[in-house]
């Protein structure tokens, strides 16, 4: 029975979150969460693998404890297990440090055979966990994946996309992917999965219950990159679409307009 | 049948000193789109002049010149209507109202809003919402104007729980023909003052006067919801499970039907599949997609639970959850977009909206794919299950437009003779215009057919208002 990983991560609704101008901090209090989208095309490419050769799939995530909402909802739509590694002391962590709390964490759990992963979370956006995890696991890793084709005899074979085309490549187990979502568009919870979800155990983490963990490497302290400050990017003038009612008038406006921009 | 006269130079001048150089337009200056509205296969006509106003005062005086020299006047609100109700088919004038967008004030007492007609749908439930309110009636075409929605008594999804837009109006600032401005209604829960001329305007389309002003009620906005997605082998089942809903006390907010052909079309147009088409291994026939609204998750829970056990019962293939906040998102973008899915991959494109007893909608469906099969006319449809209302869509690539019509036009009648078999009406929620006269001349009869005629001579003795729609045979023969 394959043992499968997925990686999945809370994020606030980013078209809801602010950034505080007197600190530049991101206002993330009552803005409502949501799980990253990428990191439900990974849990779907994993339950379709469950459904072809059989397996387990337990659900990781690092972040406050309202982040057990997203192991929910991911339980619900194909997770077995789920497993919260939450505490103050790995606050403030960037992907350093992140990717190493997940593996210790992991590690809890037994060695995995597969491990899915989001190409990027839409807020911190690095998309720097893939390439960090795999390396940690001491997995081999496939990228942009848009369909896996087989899994057996300690290896896979998957389809990726490229800029140039299609590129078919094998790879030992294990083996980290992030997929395309051509293939993996997430499904809809039945009724029954997701009332058994609510009340589903979840494997809790702490900074004192990981075998091994380093206080040094996780958190701030484990964190190689500093944030100084943080700015919203200066914004290129919107467009504006001419409309005072008739053609002709439009075609003045307009004329105006490039005369005192200089255009013409 | 009235005689109109044509806008002579004169008239245009006294026209444009109402409401100003800019805001009056004629020749080639009128916006083209002004001949059609979502429908051009009924027909394209262009008005004379177009205004647009602002103000009641200034309806008032466009009207009174118009009255005076028997210039037809077609309101127009965006032009999403889907039975040529806005076009100017005798031409003259079009009343533009986009411009009277306002919101005016809230009484959070009374919880009802003032508005102007030119608001658009989308813009008062977003405005609403920021004051923790809710507008009830959800129209899928969020670009309509609310005046628009008034005139066509819009239904929408939201409708089995909250009913139509009617049941939101209170109030109407009404300009009539020749120009008097006249009040209906009041901002009160309940009245009984004589015959409500209040009701006999909503729905009137534009042909018993131009309304300037609303006043509508709103309610909380409810604290929580979650939608299920029923799947079921075929239709029958699917739409035998609709009354069951209803009987078990779950009080849906909506319960909408979608057939296995839509959903593949919409999957494509949005780009993503959210309604599955298989289930379990099997193919699904049809969904219902039901939404509740309550004060927290365990209420919902509940209702979800005895949505589960019935569902059971009925043979569903399984019941989805669309809980999260993305998902939702995908289901109502997917679901709102069907008539547009429809619209990007098909050439000529014709519709009804019948409403037929809840029970009927089998019998009813199954009548008109057959229809299409023999008249070579590919046939969509999608609905508002719980109502009973039916949205069904001639569609053809290849045809030439007349061989397209003439076809379109036999099954049509067939239809509607159906639908009144099965004690159904003509329209929903989209009303007449001028595409569905006939139809509504056969389904209520010559008496009720004249008595509304003679309503209309009453409030527009020279039929100047929006001539050849609704009960407006005249025009036509
Ligand atoms: C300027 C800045 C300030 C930040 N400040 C904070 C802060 O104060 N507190 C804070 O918590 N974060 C903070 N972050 C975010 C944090 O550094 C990163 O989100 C985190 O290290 C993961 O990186 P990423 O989101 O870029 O991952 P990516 O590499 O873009 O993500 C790829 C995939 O990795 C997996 N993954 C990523 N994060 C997690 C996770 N937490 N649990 C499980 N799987 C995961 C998912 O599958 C995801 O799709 C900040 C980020 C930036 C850029
Ligand atoms: C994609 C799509 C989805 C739709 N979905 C729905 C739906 O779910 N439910 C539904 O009911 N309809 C639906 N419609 C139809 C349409 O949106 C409604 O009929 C809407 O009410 C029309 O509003 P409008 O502002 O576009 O009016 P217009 O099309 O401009 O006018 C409609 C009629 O109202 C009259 N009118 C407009 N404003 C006034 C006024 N101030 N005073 C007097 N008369 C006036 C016009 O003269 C005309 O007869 C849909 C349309 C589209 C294109």
């Amino acid at each position: 029975m394959l043992k499968i990983l997925v990686c999945v991560k809370q994020i606030p609704d980013i078209d809801l979150v602010k950034m505080d101008p007197e600190t530049g901090n991101l206002v993330r209090a009552g803005v409502p969460t949501l799980t990253n989208p990428l990191d439900l095309n990974a849990l779907e490419a994993a339950v379709q693998v469950k459904e072809s050769y059989g397996g387990e799939i337990t659900l990781i995530t690092m972040g406050p404890p309202m982040a057990e909402s997203t192991l929910r909802e991911c339980l619900a739509v194909g997770g077995d297990e789920a497993v919260l590694i939450t505490g103050r002391p790995f606050g403030g962590a960037d992907t350093l440090s992140t990717s190493y709390s997940i593996v210790k964490a992991a590690d809890m759990e037994g060695r995995f055979d597969l491990i899915f992963c989001g190409k990027e979370s839409q807020d911190g956006a690095t998309g720097q966990m893939a390439s960090q995890l795999a390396e940690r696991f001491d997995a081999s890793q496939v990228s942009c994946c848009l369909s896996i084709d087989e899994i057996g005899d300690g290896k896979l074979r998957a389809t990726r996309v490229l800029e140039t085309g299609r590129e078919i490549v094998e790879a030992t187990l294990p083996c980290l992917l992030t997929v395309e979502k051509d293939n993996f568009y997430g499904r809809l919870p039945s009724l029954k999965d997701y009332l058994a979800a609510k009340t589903a155990p979840i494997t809790t983490y702490t900074e004192n219950n990981i075998d091994g963990l380093d206080l040094n490497k996780i958190g701030v302290p484990g964190s190689g990159t500093i944030v100084p400050k943080i700015y919203p990017p200066e914004l290129p003038e919107p467009g504006r679409i001419i409309r005072t009612g008739s053609v002709k008038s439009d075609v003045a406006a307009l004329m105006d307009v490039l005369t005192e921009k200089g255009a013409l | 049948m009235a005689t109109y006269n044509k806008i002579t130079p004169e008239i245009a001048g006294q026209l444009k000193a109402v409401v100003g150089e800019k805001r009056f337009f004629m020749g080639e200056d009128i916006d083209p789109n002004y001949s059609h509205d979502e429908m051009p296969i009924y027909g394209k006509y262009l008005p004379e002049a177009a205004v647009d106003v602002e103000t009641t005062e200034e309806v008032s005086g466009i009207l009174k010149i118009c009255s005076a020299n028997k210039i037809p006047v077609t309101c127009r609100g965006a032009g999403t209507g889907l039975v040529g109700g806005c076009v100017p088919l005798a031409g003259g004038l079009v009343l533009c109202t986009r411009r009277m967008n306002k919101i005016l004030s809230y009484d959070m007492d009374n919880l009802v809003v003032r508005i102007q007609p030119g608001v658009l749908l989308k813009d008062l439930a977003a405005d609403a919402l920021t004051h923790g309110l809710m507008y009830p009636p959800d129209p899928g075409e969020k670009t309509a104007t609310v005046g628009g929605n008034i005139s066509t008594n819009a239904g929408g999804m939201r409708a089995v729980k909250y009913g139509v837009t009617r049941d939101y109006v209170l109030a109407l600032t009404v300009v009539l023909a020749d120009g008097r401005i006249i009040e209906l209604g009041k901002s009160v829960c309940k009245t009984s003052s004589g015959y409500s001329l209040l009701h006999l305007m909503i729905g009137s389309e534009g042909t018993l006067g131009i309304i300037t002003e609303m006043t509508m009620k709103l309610i909380p906005n409810p604290i929580c919801d979650v939608s299920c997605l029923v799947p079921f082998r075929d239709v029958e089942s699917c739409i035998h499970f609709v009354p069951k809903i209803k009987l078990a006390n779950l009080d849906p907010q909506s319960i909408e039907f979608m057939d296995a052909d839509i959903v593949t079309s919409s999957a494509a147009f949005t780009g993503n599949p959210i309604f599955p088409e298989t289930v379990k291994n099997e193919d699904v026939g049809a969904s219902i997609l039901v939404t509740f609204v309550g004060s927290d998750e365990d209420e919902l829970d509940q209702k979800m639970i005895r949505l589960g056990k019935i569902a059971e019962e009925a043979g569903a293939l399984d019941v989805l959850v669309v809980a999260t906040s993305s998902n939702k998102k995908a289901a109502w973008a997917a679901r709102s977009s069907f008539l547009t899915a429809i619209e990007a991959d098909t050439r000529l494109i014709d519709e009804m909206d019948v409403v037929v007893p809840v029970d009927k909608i089998p019998a009813f469906l199954i009548y008109i794919r057959r229809l299409g099969e023999e008249g070579g006319i590919r046939i969509r449809n999608f609905g508002h299950a719980g109502d009973g209302n039916l949205h069904i869509y001639c569609c053809s690539n290849d045809l030439e437009e007349e061989e397209f019509k003439r076809r379109v036009k036999i099954i049509m009648d067939k239809a509607y003779t159906k639908c009144a078999e099965l004690e159904g009406q003509v329209s929903g929620e989209h009303s007449i215009g001028h595409a569905k006269m006939v139809y509504l001349r056969e389904s209520v009869g010559e008496d009720v057919f004249r008595l509304m005629g003679e309503i209309k001579k009453v409030f527009d003795p020279d039929g100047i208002l929006n001539p050849g729609k609704v009960c407006d045979a005249a025009l036509r023969s």
